[in-house]
């Protein structure tokens, strides 16, 4: 297989399986530079499997990821990742600035302490999700639109090139949705590339330029004009009846 | 077909006699059944060759808080004669012991028959002193439970049991001025014996001594601070030379009080290592009551005097 | 007795007190991120695992070596950790039930081992049964070295990965994306529990020794919301309870030290929980009754208003039958409509003109045109 310089992700052959039935059978999946695309399916369709697998936090039965050429542990400190909301417990003792700065922690390395420099960049990118009133409030008082942005805004102060993020728009409020769809847009312009496990068949066309329909098995993968159709959605749905809006 | 049933009512006769026969196991001796070391020992003396015994607590147990196994209690069932101490000293077999009598099994309790005036109260559950048979003369006089029992129940072998008896009777006399001069070698002033627990009440009633336990009459109850903090004082306050660890009970209590004693500026031995509530290790002199008993005053003394 | 003169005059009471407090709040601060990463009982397990642990070692080595057992112990409770997160992943038996069945397995085997070892020559000298309670009483001064160097050694390790800790405690998935292994760290956290209630046995015993890990951190969490002041309170805590069971048990008769400590532990988690100015019970309560009265206040206020903006004169007073009774609960009669009418009034926003007539003042107008509901109701009266 040639390594291709236009890809920024390269997903070749991936099986997940946890007991016989597998959640992601034999996926190929290219990824160029700079979109910024869904992935989208059914329920238990596997894509969050897919990127955790991606990320290494799940070992796939078969299958290699390449980022930029190069295996995942060379380029993690390019890759930023939001996981779900619901996969923490809120209730943890820690201010908003504090969640925040664990994204600096991979710069930062082991043992040694954050910065006043680490500190500023947190407050950046508070500011970028108009959060930086709450630096120092408890994360347990924040609504699900305020979570959602913190989670971001400790993905951007990694300053990667690539993120990953997990059901963003679960939950979440519409002033949130809309916020967080800008600075995904503006990631886009800045030339980053950012995956985006969506829920919402409807926001497509309008958020994203590319688009991975997935259950299980890869359905198409693309850009959305060329891909987002009623067939394949109607093939990723297994579906007879018509899936999108107006 | 007919051959075949032959075959397995054959085998299943076989199996069944077999079996039988492997309960049986009878080689004539009574099957006697001891909780204690120096109870077991003694039915040897007195039972001889008529007996087989089995004791239920090796050297160095704490029959205070020994749990009998579904095994004892069913070697208990199968015995001729149980023999326990009572007064609570087997703290964790009384529901056993109570089941047993009630099913008529021949239950000897060694400490049945004593008087009144000769027990030592417990303040502490308001019952008695288990631990009789630290004055000799006292075990002598309770043996005759054991013997009248072993000649109800083998009367043909009464002249053995009372050859045996007597015998016991005669060096259990002896054993008694042995301690009692021993004793004598000791100043009256140092006659203070500390040891882990309240086990030696009968022997400083019976010989002279002053006796004071860290832990109460059982091993079950936990020392407290202010426990070991008082025995401290009184140790500094008598100038007592020495102070004993027991067989049968953890050595940090007395190492915990002997730091304590330290801290006042005082320094005690310890002074060596008592069989409280077991006899000696097997293969030693110790194995038998008066091997303990003698052992037991030899280190007193030497450490005291 | 002067609580000082008993310090000074008791050498043993200093050693016990001073060992159960080492304990107490080492076993606090390690216990603390064990109920952050919800695994109390997780203590629970390796404490009881601990049991078999010693027993084994016993066997083997017939030795009545303190540190030996302190191995046996660990290498169980190492055992034990490792047996349940085996379990989890390989088996559908989710986290709880784990725990549960590696805990009474262990447990129960080790008192078999216990029955079993009863018969062999000596054993008792060992006091291995006293690790089903512990035997505060008879710590050594060698036991307090023992604890205060691997004591310091944990907090050490605590400081200097503090931050990994918190990272992989709050959000293991992200902390993986970083590169910082949530499967070392966690398995260091655990490692670190182990160890504390391994020298936690010898003084509160292996039942009682998941509160003294557990209970510590879940007081201090209802007492503040970062992180580093709920470790220092919850080691706090423990220390203290050290101290107190240990002086309490010695104050009365034949009262064993361990669940002494235990018991203060558990009478502050539960203080904590009531009082507590921010989460506590009784605090909560009370500042929601305020909550209601004053919206009681504010509702009947808005129903004086309409009827005052409705009448000609703002100020004329209206009978009390017309102020729409309050909806809550005891809100219906006149009397209780009453009593909230005389708290407005000493507040002037109200007055009282007959005897049960009532009107608006005009502090009392002010108040309700700047009031938040007021914008809500502004909706409702667009007609």
């Amino acid at each position: 297989m040639t390594k291709s310089n236009n890809y920024v992700v390269e997903v070749e052959d991936m099986t997940v399986a946890y007991n016989v039935k597998p959640v992601l059978w034999d996926i190929d999946l290219k990824v160029p530079k700079g979109v910024l695309m869904a992935i989208v399916g059914p329920n238990g369709a596997g894509k969050s499997t897919m990127l955790k697998a991606m990320l290494d936090l799940i070992k796939p039965i078969s299958g290699s990821v390449l980022f930029n050429g190069q295996s995942y542990y060379k380029q993690r400190k390019r890759i930023g990742f939001v996981p779900q909301r619901g996969s923490v417990d809120w209730d943890f003792p820690t201010t908003v600035l504090d969640v925040v700065l664990m994204g600096r922690y991979g710069h930062v390395g082991w043992i040694k302490r954050t910065t006043a420099k680490d500190k500023s960049y947190a407050m950046d990118a508070l500011k970028k999700v108009s959060m930086e009133d709450f630096a120092k409030r408890q994360i347990s008082q924040l609504s699900g639109g305020q979570q959602q942005r913190v989670f971001i805004a400790r993905a951007l102060v990694q300053d990667a090139d690539i993120y990953f993020m997990d059901e963003p728009f679960q939950g979440v409020d519409a002033k949130t949705e809309r916020a967080v769809i800008e600075i995904l847009k503006e990631l886009r312009t800045l030339g980053k590339t950012v995956l985006v496990v969506h829920h919402d068949l409807q926001t497509v066309k309008e958020y994203f330029d590319y688009v991975t329909l997935l259950n299980t098995q890869l359905i198409a993968s693309g850009p959305v004009e060329e891909v987002f159709t009623e067939e394949n959605l109607r093939k990723a749905y297994r579906s007879t009846g018509k899936i999108l809006k107006g | 077909m007919k051959k075949l049933a032959v075959l397995l009512i054959s085998l299943v006769l076989v199996i069944s006699f077999v079996g039988c026969t492997e309960k049986k196991e009878d080689n004539g001796k009574i099957k006697v059944v001891a909780t204690t070391t120096m109870l077991a020992d003694m039915v040897r003396v007195i039972g001889g060759d008529h007996v087989e015994v089995d004791g239920l607590m090796g050297p160095g147990i704490d029959p205070h808080l020994y749990k009998a196994s579904a095994g004892d209690v069913s070697a208990m069932q199968d015995a001729d004669i149980v023999v326990f101490n009572g007064l609570h000293l087997e703290g964790k077999m009384g529901e056993i012991f109570e089941n047993l009598e009630g099913n008529d099994k021949s239950v000897v309790v060694i400490t049945k028959g004593i008087e009144e005036k000769d027990l030592i109260t417990d303040e502490s559950s308001e019952g008695h002193d288990p631990h009789i048979w630290f004055d000799v003369l006292q075990w002598k006089k309770s043996s005759i439970n054991l013997y009248n029992e072993l000649i109800e129940f083998a009367p043909e072998h009464k002249d053995d049991f009372k050859k045996n008896y007597d015998n016991y009777m005669d060096e259990l006399d002896e054993l008694d001025s042995y301690v009692k001069a021993q004793v004598e070698k000791v100043n009256e002033d140092s006659r203070i014996l500390i040891t882990a627990h309240d086990a030696f009440a009968y022997f400083g009633k019976a010989y002279g001594f002053e006796v004071r336990g860290l832990q109460g009459i059982s091993t079950s109850s936990e020392a407290g601070t202010s426990d070991v903090k008082s025995l401290a004082d009184y140790i500094v306050e008598h100038k007592i030379k020495a102070i004993f660890i027991e067989s049968s009970v953890p050595a940090k209590n007395i190492e915990a009080l002997k730091e304590a004693v330290l801290a006042q500026g005082f320094n005690v031995e310890i002074g060596g290592e008592l069989y409280s509530d077991s006899l000696g290790t097997k293969g030693t002199d110790a194995e038998t009551y008066l091997g303990t008993v003698r052992a037991n005053i030899d280190t007193i003394v030497n450490a005291l005097k | 007795m002067n609580l000082i003169e008993l310090f000074i005059n008791d050498y043993t009471l200093r050693i016990v007190a001073l060992g159960s407090a080492l304990l107490g709040m080492v076993s606090g601060v390690v216990g603390s991120f064990a109920v952050l990463k919800k695994q109390g009982l997780l203590g629970d397990a390796v404490s009881h695992a601990a049991l078999p642990g010693i027993a084994i070692m016993f066997i083997l080595l017939q030795t009545k070596s303190t540190e030996m057992f302190m191995l046996g112990a660990l290498i169980a409770g190492l055992l034990a950790t490792g047996l349940i997160v085996a379990i989890e992943k390989n088996t559908h038996i989710k986290t709880d039930s784990a725990m549960a069945l590696v805990l009474s397995v262990f447990f129960g085997f080790g008192l078999v081992l216990l029955t079993y070892i009863q018969k062999i020559p000596n054993a008792n000298q060992a006091g291995l049964d006293k690790f089903i309670f512990g035997q505060a009483s008879t710590l050594l001064r060698k036991d307090i070295y023992t604890i205060m160097i691997i004591g310091a050694v944990l907090l050490f390790v605590i400081v200097l990965f503090w931050k990994e800790f918190k990272l992989v405690t709050f959000d293991s998935d992200y902390a993986d994306s970083l590169g910082i292994s949530s499967k070392k760290v966690s398995l260091l956290i655990s490692s670190m529990i182990v160890i504390s209630i391994i020298i936690g046995l010898q003084t509160v015993g292996v039942i009682l020794m998941s509160a003294m890990l557990v209970a510590p951190g879940v007081a201090a969490r209802q007492w503040t919301d970062k992180l580093s002041v709920m470790v220092v309170l919850a080691g706090i805590f423990g220390a203290i309870s050290g101290v107190v069971g240990t002086v309490i048990s010695s104050s009365i008769q034949k009262m064993p030290t361990g669940p002494s400590i235990v018991i203060i532990i558990s009478l502050i988690v539960i203080g904590s929980i009531i009082f507590s100015p921010n989460r506590g019970l009784l605090l909560r309560a009370i500042r929601e009754r305020n909550y209601r009265k004053n919206i009681n206040e504010d509702n009947v206020l808005i129903n004086l208003y309409e009827l005052a903006m409705n009448h000609k004169d703002p100020f004329h007073s209206h009978q009390i039958g017309a102020i729409k009774p309050i909806k809550t609960a005891g809100g219906k009669n006149t009397k209780y409509l009453e009593n909230v009418l005389l708290k407005l009034q000493e507040k002037g926003f109200v007055k009282r003109d007959y005897f049960d007539e009532w009107a608006m003042t005009q502090e009392g107008i002010v108040y309700v045109e700047k009031h938040p509901m007021r914008k809500e109701m502004q909706y409702d009266s667009t007609n």
